[in-house]
């Protein structure tokens, strides 16, 4: 009989521990689950291959993102390459569809993408170090799985002028440490207000790390579109050509 | 130790083996309910009430609105348009506040609204957020159920809360509480009795120790209103709460009714109060320039005494304390001081509150009770905001159409019939007016074009010819020896599955006709309790007389035929009977002596009459106008003779609506006051369904029969349907046992339309369409995270057609394949073809889904079917595919073609480079397929009017798309334009391999003798993977 208490003492103990979680323990936890703490911060860069699927239309993206904030995302169809979202460390800039020419963003949008140089493998990575704040939530059912919900701040973004707050929140499965979902609020266009939502699975090993191969992208209660990873390379070659906005095209 | 170990590992394989062969799985709503959807249509075109609005204190961008019954919305471009921010809390609002040190995150929504008309929903406490609406907290006041207003100081943590409280009963959870933690404690530091609530409470702008409390009470039945009394007053505190002191003076006395306040922002001394009292000459404007010491009175118009509990909000213009607005039937605006008013510009009428621009007070914008309205030239002209869908619906019903239609009445903004599906989604223009008034049920005669529909208490109930536009009021009238007839004032309404042409409507007798209305007879004597204590609304409304018919009680409220005999028919009341009769109204039973555990008199909503068996019913009470605020839902399988109770603690807040399923008896969908609740085990377990579903007052609930879609009628969200809820039908204990279950789907039609439809503008709501794609739905026991998964359609020859990406969550998941084959690969160019763009859809047929988990795969049938309606006979179909199909595949040559070209012309190119004797060989090899490459895909331009001239390449898959994307036969034309881009392909693969022959043979006979690098190329079917 006493048996039977020690163990049921065991269990409540597991419990409430599993209550205690806080948020550095959590984000701890994934970043040592999926890779090793340090080793995610050895990493230079990533690039990723995937497709983007809307309806019968299948687009394939090579998106590059490298530790010091260069980054780009190519877009290859019918023999045309797209540019989107290519920084240098200085300059944001997309190709037009139109004219299909290099054309800057606009300042706010290129100043906020200065703010997220220092955010790889992960804003959630070193956050103390970058003046961000994180908050544990709570608890949430989310694709179902309960889940460890935390609240990034980062630094505030203009955004049409006004100042506002840049938050994401993360979902982390309770089982497994990993996040399934984020969610980030529209800053700007006509969503504006609206909650965007991403999801994360079929989580592989990529040489030690572990990296989401399948992800949607919408609106929370939305429509979403799936991305389906191919390929992850980790510390790729690049050049400074890669990223450099095209000056006099 | 180690034998203590030993039967632990011991206990623990028992526990867990015992529990894996026992251990029920019971599921939370968000755990099982995954991907199906709940799609909000609206309309949005005639709104619903909004009970307050509040602006942020420095950027006017920020508008809130807390409406009666659809929640809190935020305007982030100054009230153009607004997104819901408060969905998964109580959707009756009273009030949002802004914490004026905060103002940007730190936001207060007092639940409840509190313009106290018969029909409004309840709050549940008080919320915060402290990052602007994304995440909310619920900080206490569970029982207040109204929470007039909150003040926040501006400088430090002190704030109040003014708690108008329980509207149907007694309340200590009532009057002013302070908190000077910022609100994690509260203290309540006024308080005059369990039946006076605080009706308004203000801080003086620049002296946050000062403030104003107005107290009132009041109270409602289901059968009458109060207002006024000897505890309603005005009071000032100057000590931030501690001592209150009554500021009558220059009020009448007597007994005084609802009190409005407001302070004049630009000079605190300036205060208005509008008063109800025992006189008519006394009542109206009064305004005091002294701080509340003096009061005069200055106006008695009706604009300013009309319906005080409805109307009680006057606000000052920021800058000028002259100019006040007043609430109303129309709303009221002086200039001068409150001397004199004239109404606000046209617009809906119930004017419940009014907010001015912090910069320009020509800039307003108006709460009503059919939306927000804004103004630019300071409420003369008014235009209503188009994008917020609060609807509040009282009944809806839908008819077999297709798409199916979807009738309704609704609070204040009458009668209307759209359908669930529209060309480009459903928008305003959708919408058809069938009534005046406040509207309640509407019904379609069961097979003629004929709508039934009605006002308030029946005073009209129309039938409307739709396609001869003719209407005829048909309400029961009185005959020879009737008593006065007393209508609910949602008075009910029911036709025959049996006899198309019989329509009930019940006052205290159930009333039938077998000719659509034009004769009536009584077939029951008074079905209800005929109380003659709950008959005396000519009295009602307090010191204000407000007999509109709201009050009418005694009434039956329900009507539920039987579809299985037209014989037995079930009425429920108003005051609490729940009768049946067998025989067609020759004889009626009350069964309600027989329920266990309903308190008397609880008011019969709504009785569902079983599809499955004769002597079945299921019936909901609520009892929320005596201020018991539980669910009461029974079944009886004995025509009422036993009652059982399917409610659990799962549910939250009273019902008023259960339907069941036509399939399987033991899945109901119930309607409660803070949203929906599924049961797929006869009411054992109720899970809530939350996705993109509103908390919000579900007042009535179908589920069309060929669609099997659920569709709810909200009081403050719209119609809110769930496309085709079969797979719960499936779902069992069995079920959820498993790592995968597919549920059964029904053929899907490849629907052939045109595209064309939508035209509203930028700011104006459009609820969406069903997605028309194949659904491939299937439950997952736990979510997929780590590990590949991934889903393949196969025809019947095993080739994959299409790959998808199926969901991973725990629960279930929807998958759509919108029948279609990827596009085909087009050749490289300088720009898009856009006729690339498309993809061809597939044969009917059944197809294989298959699905990859791990190890594991899984599979299942997945039937298309074409269009019933497709113009194409079946050679036509096979022609046109074929057509498409070998255009699709021409496509993909071409881009081989110039594949191969582009490889040469590169070789020719960097050998040039690396070997200058070669020049000649490879300057002639790139000159001639450069030229030819000219005319077959677009070498220059761009993708907008810089375009160039098109070529084969951009003729080819605009002539494919074309055809692949239309629902006929490809025409004489077609098949001559295909006939000319053959020819010209057919020639440029000939040109080329005459330059392979010539050109290209020497460069490679080049590269082979100096031993160079060769021109590799790659297959066609490699070709095509890249």
């Amino acid at each position: 009989m006493k048996r039977v208490k020690l163990f049921a003492f065991m269990l409540i103990v597991a419990v409430s521990s599993a209550h205690a979680q806080d948020a550095d323990e959590i984000i701890n936890n994934y970043f040592e689950n999926t890779g090793g703490y340090d080793n995610w911060g050895n990493l230079e860069g990533v690039k990723m291959t995937f497709k983007v699927k809307q309806g019968g239309l299948e687009i394939p993206v090579e998106a590059v993102q490298m530790a010091d904030g260069r980054q780009y995302s190519k877009i290859t169809f019918q023999g045309n390459t797209i540019m989107q979202g290519v920084y240098d460390g200085k300059t944001l800039w997309n190709t037009n569809f139109q004219t299909m020419k290099a054309e800057k963003a606009d300042s706010e949008s290129t100043e906020r993408q200065k703010l997220n140089e220092n955010d790889f493998p992960e804003a959630l990575y070193n956050y103390k170090d970058k003046g961000y704040k994180v908050e544990f939530v709570g608890k949430e059912t989310i694709e179902g799985t309960e889940t460890y919900k935390i609240k990034l701040t980062k630094e505030p973004v203009t955004v049409d002028g006004e100042k506002l707050d840049d938050i994401t929140f993360y979902y982390f499965d309770t089982e497994n440490f990993v996040p399934i979902a984020q969610e980030t609020e529209v800053l700007s266009g006509p969503q504006k207000g609206v909650i965007g939502q991403v999801t994360f699975s079929d989580y592989q090993e990529v040489d030690g790390f572990y990296f989401p191969f399948s992800m949607t992208q919408g609106i929370k209660d939305g429509g979403s579109s799936p991305i389906t990873i191919d390929s992850i390379e980790l510390n790729p070659t690049v050049s400074d050509n890669d990223f450099a906005f095209p000056e006099g095209e | 130790m180690k034998n203590l170990i030993y039967v632990m590992a011991c206990l623990c394989t028992i526990l867990t083996s015992h529990g894996q062969a026992q251990e029920e799985i019971v599921l939370s709503g968000k755990e099982l309910f995954g991907d199906l959807q709940a799609r909000q249509i609206g309309p949005a075109l005639m709104s619903g009430r909004i009970n307050d609005l509040e602006g942020h204190p420095t950027n006017n961008r920020i508008i809130y609105v807390g409406a009666a019954g659809g929640g809190v919305w935020k305007s982030f471009d100054g009230g153009a348009t607004f997104k819901p921010i408060f969905d998964e809390h109580a959707q009756s609002i009273g009030t949002v506040a802004i914490d004026p040190k905060d103002p940007d995150n730190t936001i207060w929504v007092g639940t409840g609204e509190t313009w106290t008309r018969n029909s409004v929903s309840i709050g549940d406490g008080l919320y915060k957020t402290n990052d602007g609406g994304k995440t909310w907290e619920k900080v206490g006041f569970d029982k207040s159920e109204r929470i007039s207003s909150i003040e926040i100081s501006p400088n430090s943590s002190d704030m109040y809360v003014g708690v108008l409280g329980a509207l149907w009963g007694d309340s200590e959870e009532r009057g002013v509480y302070k908190s000077s933690d910022g609100g994690k404690t509260w203290n309540k530091i006024l308080y005059v009795g369990p039946s006076t609530g605080c009706g308004d409470l203000m801080m003086d702008p620049k002296d946050p120790s000062t403030l104003y409390a107005s107290m009132w009470e009041f109270r409602r039945t289901a059968w009458s209103f109060s207002s006024g009394g000897n505890k309603s007053a005005l009071y000032k505190s100057t000590d931030g709460g501690k001592t209150w002191n009554k500021i009558h003076n220059g009020f009448p006395s007597g007994k005084l009714g609802r009190i409005a306040i407001a302070i004049a922002p630009s000079n605190p001394q300036i205060l208005y109060a509008v008063l109800e009292t025992e006189k008519d000459k006394d009542n109206g404007l009064y305004r005091s320039d002294d701080g509340g010491a003096n009061w005069k009175h200055l106006n008695n118009d009706f604009g300013l005494v009309v319906r005080p509990f409805y109307f009680s909000r006057i606000v000052v213009d920021p800058k000028n304390p002259d100019v006040v607005v007043k609430g109303g039937l129309f709303g009221s605006i002086s200039r001068d001081g409150g001397k004199t008013f004239k109404n606000l510009g046209p617009m809906h009428a119930d004017i419940h509150d009014i907010l001015f621009d912090i910069n320009d007070s020509d800039r307003m914008y108006v709460g009503t009770d059919g939306g927000v309205y804004r103004s630019w030239n300071g409420g003369t002209t008014m235009e209503i905001v188009p994008n917020l869908p609060l609807s509040q619906y009282y009944h809806i019903s839908v008819d077999d159409a297709e798409p199916y239609n979807i009738y309704g009445g609704l609070q204040d903004n009458g009668s209307w019939y759209g359908p669930s599906s529209s060309p480009g989604g459903v928008e305003a223009r959708d919408w058809n007016s069938i009534g005046f008034g406040d509207g309640f049920r509407v019904l379609k005669h069961p097979t003629k074009n004929i709508i039934y529909s009605e006002m308030q208490g029946a005073e009209n109930v129309w039938r409307y010819d739709v396609e001869r536009d003719k209407v005829k009021t048909i309400q029961p009238l009185p005959v020879k020896g009737d008593p006065k007839l007393r209508f609910n004032w949602n008075a009910p309404m029911a036709v025959s599955v049996h006899q198309p042409d019989r329509f009930y409507m019940g006052s205290q007798f159930l009333h039938k006709s077998e000719d659509m209305g034009n004769t009536w007879v009584k077939i029951s004597p008074d079905l209800t309790t005929n109380d003659p204590a709950k008959q005396n609304q000519e009295s009602s409304g307090g010191l204000s007389k407000d007999n509109s018919g709201a009050e009418n009680h005694t009434t039956i409220f329900t009507i539920a035929e039987s579809p299985i005999d037209e014989k037995v028919i079930w009425v429920g009341t108003d005051d609490g009977n729940v009768q049946v009769t067998r025989d067609g109204g020759k004889t009626w039973t009350n069964t309600v002596a027989n329920i266990q555990g309903l308190p008397k008199n609880t008011w019969c909503y709504h009785i569902e009459a079983s599809n499955f068996n004769i002597g079945t019913a299921y019936a909901v009470f609520e009892g929320h106008t005596k201020n018991d605020m539980n669910a009461y839902v029974y079944k009886t399988s004995d025509f009422g003779k036993t009652w059982k109770s399917i409610v659990t603690d799962e549910i939250y807040g009273f019902a008023r609506n259960i339907q069941e399923d036509y399939v399987n008896e033991d899945l109901l969908f119930l309607g409660t006051e803070f949203g929906l609740y599924i049961t797929v085990d006869g009411g054992k377990h109720w899970n809530k369904f939350t996705n993109n579903m509103p908390a919000v007052a579900v007042h009535y609930i179908e589920l069309h029969k060929k669609t099997n879609d659920l569709i709810m009628g909200t009081h403050g969200r719209g119609i809110i349907i769930i496309d085709d809820i079969s797979p719960l039908r499936e779902l069992s204990q069995d079920v959820l046992q498993k790592d995968v279950h597919f549920f059964a789907s029904k053929p899907t039609i490849m629907v052939e339309e045109s595209g064309f439809g939508g035209g509203s503008t930028e700011t104006q709501f459009v609820g969406p369409n069903p997605s028309k794609a194949a659904r491939i739905v299937y439950y997952l026991k736990k979510r997929h995270t780590f590990g590949k998964m991934n889903m393949e359609i196969k025809d019947n020859g095993g080739n994959t057609v299409m790959e998808l990406t199926p969901g991973k969550s725990k629960g279930i998941n929807v998958v759509t394949w919108n029948y279609m084959i990827r596009q085909p690969k087009v050749a490289k160019g300088k720009t898009f073809s856009f006729g690339g763009f498309t993809s061809p859809r597939v044969p009917a047929g059944t197809y294989k889904v298959v699905l990859t988990k791990g190890k594991d795969t899984y599979e299942t049938d997945l039937v298309l079917e074409y269009d019933p309606s497709s113009l194409l006979t079946a050679a036509e179909r096979e022609e046109k595919h074929n057509i498409t199909m070998k255009l699709y595949n021409m496509n993909e040559e071409l881009a081989y073609v110039v594949y191969e070209m582009d490889e040469y012309i590169a070789r020719a190119e960097s050998l040039m480079k690396e070997d200058a004797k070669a020049k000649k060989t490879a300057e002639a090899v790139a000159k001639s397929l450069n030229d030819l490459k000219d005319t077959m895909v677009i070498t220059k331009g761009d993708n907008y009017v810089g375009s160039a001239e098109p070529q084969l390449r951009e003729k080819l898959s605009d002539l494919y798309s074309k055809i692949a994307s239309g629902y006929e036969k490809p025409s004489a034309s077609e098949m001559q334009n295909l006939q000319l881009l053959e020819e010209r392909f057919n020639k440029a693969k000939a040109d080329f391999n005459k330059i392979k022959e010539k050109e290209v043979s020497k460069m490679n006979t080049y590269i082979q003798k100096n031993n160079l690098k060769p021109v590799e190329l790659k297959s066609f079917e490699d070709f095509l993977k890249i």
